[in-house]
């Protein structure tokens, strides 16, 4: 006879998907996720500002956590535990290489390589970039409207960065997203555009400007935003910034319930590192994956619910008719 | 179990007819989506061709769960000679043209389980859920060309099963 419960079991999942969204770094302000309004939300669209970052793998996290025991009487004994610190660290890999895990995976800051005219002066991270040009009013996130001439200067498969001229700011660099931390002024008119997480895959062009494959991370151009094609990506072992982003990580079980786990804020803690992964099991010769392997620390809020300091939360939204 | 394997028979065969429904069988004189049961069928000397034909084997159970685990190894067997118009010619494209949609029926990896032993079928509370296949090589007998995949396809025994 059929009942309208059933006593569940541990969840079964095949896979992690990993979301972030930016830290307003300069306000120190996290993006939260809340699981009781946005909990069922679809994985291919989630609720902005996430971004996807697709399913991931060897995805561990541990509490770094200490405790230590107040002890009292003769002989001692325990009176009452007392937690000495709080951290946290998550590790994981990411399957693809783009813009966004790249820059996850890098300890430092992640930077366009922004094209140029030939036959400069080699520099590591990119000569002097060809000139940018403007959008005109009325571009969107997908859309960017152009003058006919300078439309021209794009094609189909290419990159491009959109985002302010420099004009001399110190700090946190980029907004929505902070790609830098600058010490001091640099010269580069072109610096915000080598650091924006404003970039996106050209894939149709026409006389009023390009399309875009994917919507900007930051949305549609601000006014003073230039455009300029990029022609692939840097980032660097060495340097003051560290990525910091709010992180949310899923687990659907095979009965639909979900495990969440949100830091509201993640900084990378290693340098840049790869995980080749043979395409044939075991074999150690052939393909290999190369996979981005990311190394974070948690950071910590305050819940303002009781004002206590956490620096992860952990959800489980049960599957339907799943005894509790 | 049984409710399991139903479900999953009958979600793949639902899916087949969005991937691909040209894929058709002739089964006692009813045009149905090519995916058939084998042990639900009369006794085949040998599977018919473009046709999706599931054969159910290994059987394991975990009873130390709150609710009992079983996991059911279905086989899904499939061949082609090509068409008849190219002379057989195109056997190793439609072969991959099924590897696809093998692959392509397979996901989402889950179904709701339903009991189909009522009309019409029942809601149950579970979900029925498998593993990635694993193919076999290309079996060649003259101008035949076929392939397996093995699934593990799991159920949760629900109260009255």
């Amino acid at each position: 006879m059929a009942g309208n419960w059933f006593s569940a079991p541990a969840p079964v999942a095949r896979r992690v998907m990993g979301f972030f969204a930016p830290v307003n770094r300069a306000a120190q302000t996290p993006v939260l996720f809340d699981p009781v309004q946005q909990g069922s939300f679809s994985m291919e669209a989630p609720p902005a500002p996430w971004v996807s970052l697709g399913w991931i793998q060897e995805f561990t996290r541990r509490s770094a956590s200490k405790t230590t025991a107040v002890m009292t009487g003769i002989p001692a004994s325990t009176l009452e535990q007392v937690r000495e610190s709080l951290a946290a660290q998550v590790s994981f890999q990411f399957l693809s290489w783009t813009k966004l895990t790249m820059a996850l995976a890098t300890g430092s800051q992640h930077m366009n390589l922004l094209a140029s005219a030939s036959g400069l002066t080699p520099a590591a991270d990119g000569p002097q970039a060809t000139s940018a040009v403007t959008p005109q009013s009325g571009s969107t996130a997908n859309s960017i409207l152009l003058a006919a001439a300078d439309a021209a200067k794009f094609s189909p498969g290419s990159l491009v960065a959109v985002d302010a001229d420099y004009a001399g700011q110190t700090g946190f660099v980029g907004s929505p997203v902070a790609g830098a931390f600058l010490r001091q002024p640099v010269t580069d008119l072109d610096y915000i555009r080598r650091i924006t997480f404003n970039v996106g895959l050209v894939v149709q062009v026409n006389p009023s400007g390009i399309s875009l494959a994917e919507p900007l991370l930051g949305g549609a151009p601000a006014a003073g935003a230039k455009v300029q094609a990029v022609t692939g990506f840097v980032d660097r072992e060495g340097g003051c910034f560290y990525q910091e982003w709010s992180a949310l990580f899923v687990m659907e079980g095979s009965q639909g319930e979900r495990i969440f786990f949100h830091y509201p804020r993640l900084q990378t803690m290693a340098g840049a590192e790869e995980a080749a992964v043979s395409l044939a099991g075991k074999q150690k010769t052939g393909h290999a994956r190369i996979q981005l392997k990311g190394q974070f620390m948690a950071l910590p809020v305050t819940d303002p619910m009781d004002g206590e300091r956490v620096v992860c939360y952990r959800s489980f939204l049960p599957a339907a008719n799943a005894l509790i | 179990m049984q409710n399991a394997k139903d479900s999953f028979y009958m979600a793949l065969r639902t899916r087949l007819t969005t991937i691909n429904p040209e894929r058709t069988v002739l089964v006692r004189g009813a045009a149905r989506p090519g995916i058939l049961v084998e042990e639900a069928e009369a006794p085949l000397s040998q599977i018919p061709s473009d046709v999706f034909v599931l054969r159910w084997q290994g059987l394991g159970v975990d009873v130390d769960l709150d609710s009992t685990l079983v996991a059911e190894e279905c086989e899904i067997l499939y061949q082609t000679f090509g068409t008849q118009s190219f002379g057989g010619l195109d056997r190793g494209r439609l072969l991959s043209a099924m590897d696809e949609e093998l692959i392509a029926l397979l996901q989402p990896f889950y179904t709701p389980k339903l009991n189909y032993a009522t009309t019409p079928p029942a809601a149950m509370l579970t979900q029925v859920f498998w593993d990635e296949p694993g193919f076999t090589p290309t079996l060649t007998q003259r101008d035949r060309l076929s392939r397996s995949a093995k699934v593990l396809v799991y159920s949760y025994q629900e109260q009255g099963e």
